[in-house]
């Protein structure tokens, strides 16, 4: 028997003809969300493990791959073990450290101290690097499609030291370099991956995405030569009106607005970064014969950030809990795949599962993808 | 089994290839047999037999034997075929066996009382902590502070003899003046009390510095020093995951404070220790009445040691009715004595500034 899936493009959630579609609505999920929630706050925050875990298996049960559910398989008892483990391994150092550090500055060895302390930073820096490797292999390895899982063998502490040097040597030179260290880390870790049988493989550039970068240095100047001009103009017209109270008047507007063109600026510029650095990582990573794209633009981000706001902002911060639910529609609605997939030879993964969740993740607190 | 032979339509994944097997499942010999349509035969023991999930359309099973293994059945299934599979979950094992609304409920009770435990505990279990814990424990954490606290052989006789008259328990509460240009005065874990610098060179009469030193005193011996230590030290498990180390607290605690009432308990400690050692509490009120004047006599002035203290002038006012009347008090220290303590700090060759406050 030779089964083949086409994986498709379409555009909309539930599009029959793209390769990832997304059945959810946001009525089925509300008792989920909110149940999630009271339970949340009665266990004062413990129950969260097991909230993620229902969460998880909500989205990815609405969220098809060609012709096939996904499932989560994860657990909130193996996050809750994870956190407890992470707890234990890095709070009782940290803990000693940072009371020792404090002990010995009170001693006059204030160098030592702070050396301590700034070594137990560079640690930290250290950790997250490996936690947002062992994020992403967490969640492959408990996405199932078809019963096959993905996973790593690697277990993300060479990761970690990359993560190291190529943030700082991305900030260096001004943060021109920083494009290049997000490409290459991701490169990296998506490079470390697999699915079923197949790795992954990441070729994403910098290049593509280095003009839009260029952005956050030249906007600056721009908001701020043209919002002078403006204040200036904007002092003049007020004199002309209201004399030199006008002018002051007319000049604090400008500079007002000045202020607020250049927040927004600047926001706008990191959406639409951040919109071309997901359409060149996604579109440059392959899976065997499959090749994947994200094709939000960034009109797409900016509908989903104001929509986040608008709905935390109206429903006076009761939204949060469905901040998950719209980013991971949104994902699964950008995302695309186009190739073939023979299902004789996918094969299940023989990668070494995480036995606990996402322990180090969770303490850092930070996203997977 | 009465309900053998009634088969349902069912479609499975072994977890080890990715192709669908499409076919039926029925009950037969206590197991469930799983039949492709081309005859291949599958059986699972019900104890092999685990709940995943229900879908809109379809209920998920696994195998234990086979963690990849799934399963899925139509949720419209007969009666007498599901009652042989396991039952469903929903929010995890707890809660679903007593109901949403019953374990909410349990878990509010639970969690109400661990956080009253946990905000009462530092009151009542700060006391109980022996002391020479606490000793070891302020050893630990702040030490004697190298050589930052100023030292002369005619400046250390003269706060030892202030000490012994506001502090007469045994072992005694150590004193020192902190090399700092602050106003300020701390109980620090380890019962040891500083003086700063700036407080010195503003005091007018040694009776204020005999009134303060008390007050400190009194915070270190009715264990304030311990409760406000463990407080602390909730707090920040509370608010930073247990992130924040108990050595941030040891200067946190100068920062932060006691409450309102152990402030009170300080000075009716300092007053009553003066009392018996016939100290004038005038020298102690006229400092609050500058303070008073300096910063306003409101209850949260901003700045320094009167901050989170009741206000300056009520407890000016306190320290005044607390004189005896019509009775002269004899000086706490020569003026030689205080001279001392003044120039203390200046005269000490080798102290070294504290650079962390």
């Amino acid at each position: 028997m030779e089964e083949t899936a086409d994986a498709g493009a379409g555009g909309r959630a539930d599009d029959p003809h793209s390769a990832f579609g997304f059945t959810g609505s946001w009525r089925e999920f509300a008792p989920i969300a909110f149940s999630n929630l009271l339970l949340t706050i009665v266990t004062l925050g413990v129950y969260r493990f097991w909230a993620t875990a229902r969460e998880r298996r909500y989205l990815w049960s609405r969220s098809r791959f060609v012709d096939e559910r996904l499932e989560w398989a994860g657990t909130g008892l193996e996050l809750f073990i994870g956190f407890v483990i992470v707890l234990l391994l890095f709070g009782g150092p940290y803990f000693i450290v940072s009371f020792g550090a404090q002990a010995l500055i009170a001693r006059g060895y204030e160098a030592l101290g702070l050396a301590l302390l700034a070594g137990s930073i560079v640690i930290i820096f250290y950790l997250a690097g490996v936690a947002r490797f062992r994020a992403l292999r967490y969640r492959l390895s408990r996405t199932r499609w078809r019963g096959i899982r993905g996973g790593s063998d690697d277990n993300g502490f060479v990761f970690g030291l990359s993560y190291m040097w190529k943030t700082a040597v991305g900030w260096i030179p001004a943060g021109l370099l920083i494009p290049w260290s997000m490409t290459s880390l991701w490169n990296e870790r998506w490079n470390a991956m697999s699915f079923g049988p197949y790795r992954f493989v990441s070729k994403a550039d910098s290049a593509p995405v280095f003009l839009r970068f260029l952005l956050f240095y030249l906007a600056p100047i721009a908001l701020v030569v043209g919002g002078g001009i403006a204040a200036v103009m904007g002092a003049l017209a007020g004199q002309g009106i209201g004399g030199d109270e006008g002018g002051m008047i007319g000049g604090a507007i400008g500079i007002i607005g000045m202020v607020i063109a250049l927040y927004l600026g600047l926001g706008l510029i990191a959406v639409a970064f951040y919109a071309a650095f997901y359409r060149e990582v996604v579109g440059k990573t392959r899976w065997h014969d499959l090749e994947f794209s994200f094709e939000a633009r960034t009109k797409d981000w900016v509908k989903l950030l104001v929509g986040d706001v608008v709905l935390v902002v109206i429903t006076l911060g009761i939204g949060l809990i469905f901040l998950g639910y719209r980013h991971w529609k949104f994902f699964m609605t950008h995302l695309e795949a186009r190739g073939e997939i023979l299902l004789d030879d996918l094969t299940q993964s023989t990668t070494a599962t995480a036995r606990h969740g996402e322990g180090l993740l969770d303490a850092f607190d930070m996203g997977a993808i | 089994m009465e309900n053998e032979g009634i088969a349902v339509p069912a479609s499975w994944y072994d977890g080890i290839s990715a192709i669908r097997h499409e076919g039926s499942a029925r009950w037969q010999r206590g197991e469930l047999v799983l039949e492709t349509v081309d005859g291949a035969i599958t059986s699972v023991a019900p104890d092999d037999l685990t709940f995943a999930e229900t879908q809109p359309d379809r209920i998920v099973y696994r195998r234990r034997s086979a963690p990849d293994f799934r399963l899925y059945l139509p949720r419209d299934l007969p009666p007498a075929f599901a009652s042989h599979l396991p039952e469903g979950r929903e929010y995890g094992g707890w809660i679903d066996r007593i109901g949403l609304g019953k374990a909410a409920i349990a878990f509010a009770a639970v969690s109400a009382a661990a956080v009253a435990l946990f905000l009462t505990a530092p009151d009542w279990l700060g006391p109980r902590i022996p002391e020479t814990w606490e000793r070891n424990l302020g050893q630990a954490m702040v030490g004697d502070f190298g050589g930052r606290l100023c030292s002369t052989p005619k400046g250390d006789a003269a706060l030892a003899k202030l000490l012994d008259r506001v502090d007469p328990g045994d072992p005694q509460v150590k004193a020192g003046i902190a090399n700092i240009d602050m106003v300020n005065a701390v109980a620090l874990p380890g019962a040891q009390v500083l003086l700063f610098d700036g407080l010195v060179q503003q005091a007018e009469s040694p009776e204020e510095l005999a009134g303060v030193l008390g007050h400190e005193v009194g915070h270190v011996r009715e264990r304030h020093v311990m409760t406000a230590l463990l407080r602390q030290f909730g707090f920040s498990i509370l608010l930073s995951g247990a992130n924040s180390g108990l050595g941030d607290t040891a200067f946190g605690l100068a920062q932060m404070g006691y409450s309102r009432d152990a402030e009170r308990e300080a000075d009716q400690y300092a007053r009553a220790r003066m009392a018996e050692s016939e100290i004038s509490p005038l020298g102690a009120a006229s400092f609050f009445e500058r303070m008073a004047e300096k910063y306003g006599d409101s209850d949260d002035t901003l700045f320094g040691w009167v901050a989170s203290h009741p206000s300056a002038g009520e407890r000016a006012r306190l320290y005044r009715n607390a004189a005896r009347e019509n009775a002269p008090y004899p000086p706490v220290l020569t003026d030689a004595e205080f001279e001392a303590l003044k120039t203390m700090c200046a005269d000490d060759p080798d102290v070294e500034e504290f650079e962390f406050f």
